[in-house]
């Protein structure tokens, strides 16, 4: 591919390099721009191009489409990382290679900045994080389980209603505390009785996601 | 006064066995002349009669030691004029991107670039077929490069959602994705459409007696009888009203012999 197709009066623009002469009216290449690296200077951007793209049709790609004049071009091939067919199972494969494009512009480009933690509610980004670090953890026992190495529960860190219990039980053994059972009105088939009958409350209210609490306290002290 | 050594290690060496020996007078010393960057003697050639083979020293660095700091063999051409200090990325001055660039059309939005999902949900159908079909060939190649446009726009949000972790949203920009698709099919639908009924046009246009494909400035030549009646019918209504300016409806020539005749 040399050219792509006008549409318009643009055609008429001289550009300041020779373009391509074969014409392609209806191309069907999707184009990426792509955000910079870090320290890449403003007149480089950066485009994922279909494999079958070369430099010289990338430079007039934008000229044709986007107006955008380009004194050089770089491009490289990102091999990708081998992977089962079916994620699980499945044979061996490899996917298509990625090509990617740096283009020199004669107008800087400067990538507005991304977009803070605060400003992705729209994105639900609450729970994507919380997606994320469930993939995550998942991904980690997966990972010992694969190994032979999974932990037993007794190597876990204690959870937290467990720990509130230990220091319960430690009251009740050292007399702090005293022991009050509440009433059950039958052994097997039990009923929760009501308070004012005499039930009591044996364990304390613990709440297991700590994370969760300590944004409540923060927000009960704001 | 610098040492012996610093001004070039084989004569340090020579005026080391010298003080072993006798007391080197200092004068002495200091008369050594001082061959700036250089340590090692000329090249001697060995030879000096005129047929001698020329013999080159390939290593261009002979002489050269950094254990010594001998130097390179020549002068350097050094300026002493103070070097420009770097300045921080920090205090550069912000760039200045034009409002007009063409990378804008990359993007959704100027600060957000991905759009939201609810904002991206915000589409209608694609275009049908049956609609296109309406539609002239340059409507037709606009609205492809839009879609093409639409595209690139889709992908480059979905890059960055995806590498910035911005958050949901990829099955809203596949379902945008597929309804610019379905209109891309569409036109390509329409234009074959119209590519088979132009094959059919042609094929009909062989066997016509009045049509011929040879002559591409003059293909359509009417049968002869048909002419006549339309010069007779010409030249009575000229005749009937010659001197009228304004043309009268019912003197126009019916169309009949056109619709009779075979239409391309």
């Amino acid at each position: 591919m040399a050219s792509i197709a006008k549409t318009g009066a643009e055609a008429l623009r001289n550009a300041p390099f020779k373009l391509g002469q074969k014409q392609i009216f209806l191309p069907n290449h999707v184009i990426t721009f792509v955000r910079p690296l870090p320290k890449q200077p403003p007149n480089l951007a950066t485009f994922v191009v279909p494999l079958e793209f070369n430099k010289l049709d990338l430079r007039d790609y934008l000229w044709n489409v986007y107006n955008v004049e380009v004194t050089g071009v770089r491009s490289f091939v990102n091999q990708r990382r081998h992977e089962k067919r079916h994620g699980d199972f499945g044979n061996w494969r490899r996917p298509k290679s990625q090509k990617m494009m740096i283009a020199e512009l004669v107008k800087p480009f400067v990538w507005p900045k991304s977009l803070g933690e605060e400003a992705r509610e729209g994105f639900d980004y609450k729970a994507f994080k919380a997606q994320e670090a469930a993939r995550a953890r998942h991904d980690h026992i997966m990972g010992l389980r694969s190994a032979g190495a999974l932990p037993l529960p007794s190597q876990e860190p204690t959870q937290r209603d467990r720990q509130a219990i230990k220091k319960r039980q430690d009251k009740l053994l050292s007399g702090e505390e005293t022991w009050t059972p509440g009433k059950v009105k039958s052994f097997l088939n039990s009923h929760v009785v009501p308070e004012e009958e005499g039930w009591a409350e044996v364990e304390e209210d613990v709440s297991l996601d700590a994370a969760a609490e300590a944004e409540a306290t923060k927000e009960k002290k704001l | 006064m610098a040492s012996p050594a610093a001004l070039r290690p084989s004569m340090g060496a020579i005026m080391q066995t010298c003080r072993s020996a006798v007391t080197a007078p200092k004068v002495a010393v200091a008369a050594v002349p001082v061959r700036a960057l250089s340590t090692s003697a000329a090249l001697l050639k060995r030879h000096k009669y005129p047929t001698a083979r020329v013999t080159r020293d390939n290593s261009k660095k002979r002489g050269e030691s950094a254990v010594h700091k001998s130097g390179t063999r020549w002068k350097l051409s050094v300026s002493d004029e103070p070097l420009p200090e770097p300045v921080p990325r920090d205090e550069l001055p912000p760039i200045q991107v034009d409002e007009d660039h063409g990378l804008w059309d990359f993007f959704y939005d100027r600060e957000t670039i991905a759009m939201e999902p609810t904002e991206l949900a915000k589409h209608g159908r694609s275009w049908t077929v049956s609609e296109l079909r309406k539609k002239s060939w340059d409507d037709l190649h606009k609205l492809w490069w839009v879609c093409v446009k639409e595209r690139n726009r889709l992908a480059t949000a979905e890059w960055e959602r995806n590498k910035s972790k911005l958050g949901f949203g990829g099955a809203e920009a596949s379902s945008r994705d597929r309804m610019v698709k379905i209109t891309m099919r569409g036109i390509k639908h329409v234009l074959t459409e119209r590519f088979y009924a132009w094959e059919d046009a042609v094929k009909l246009a062989e066997q016509d007696p009045e049509i011929d494909l040879s002559n591409p400035e003059k293909p359509y030549e009417p049968s002869t009888f048909l002419e006549e009646a339309e010069e007779t019918a010409e030249a009575s209504s000229s005749e009937a009203q010659p001197t009228t300016t304004e043309i009268d409806p019912t003197t126009i020539p019916s169309s009949k012999s056109q619709a009779e005749a075979p239409r391309l």
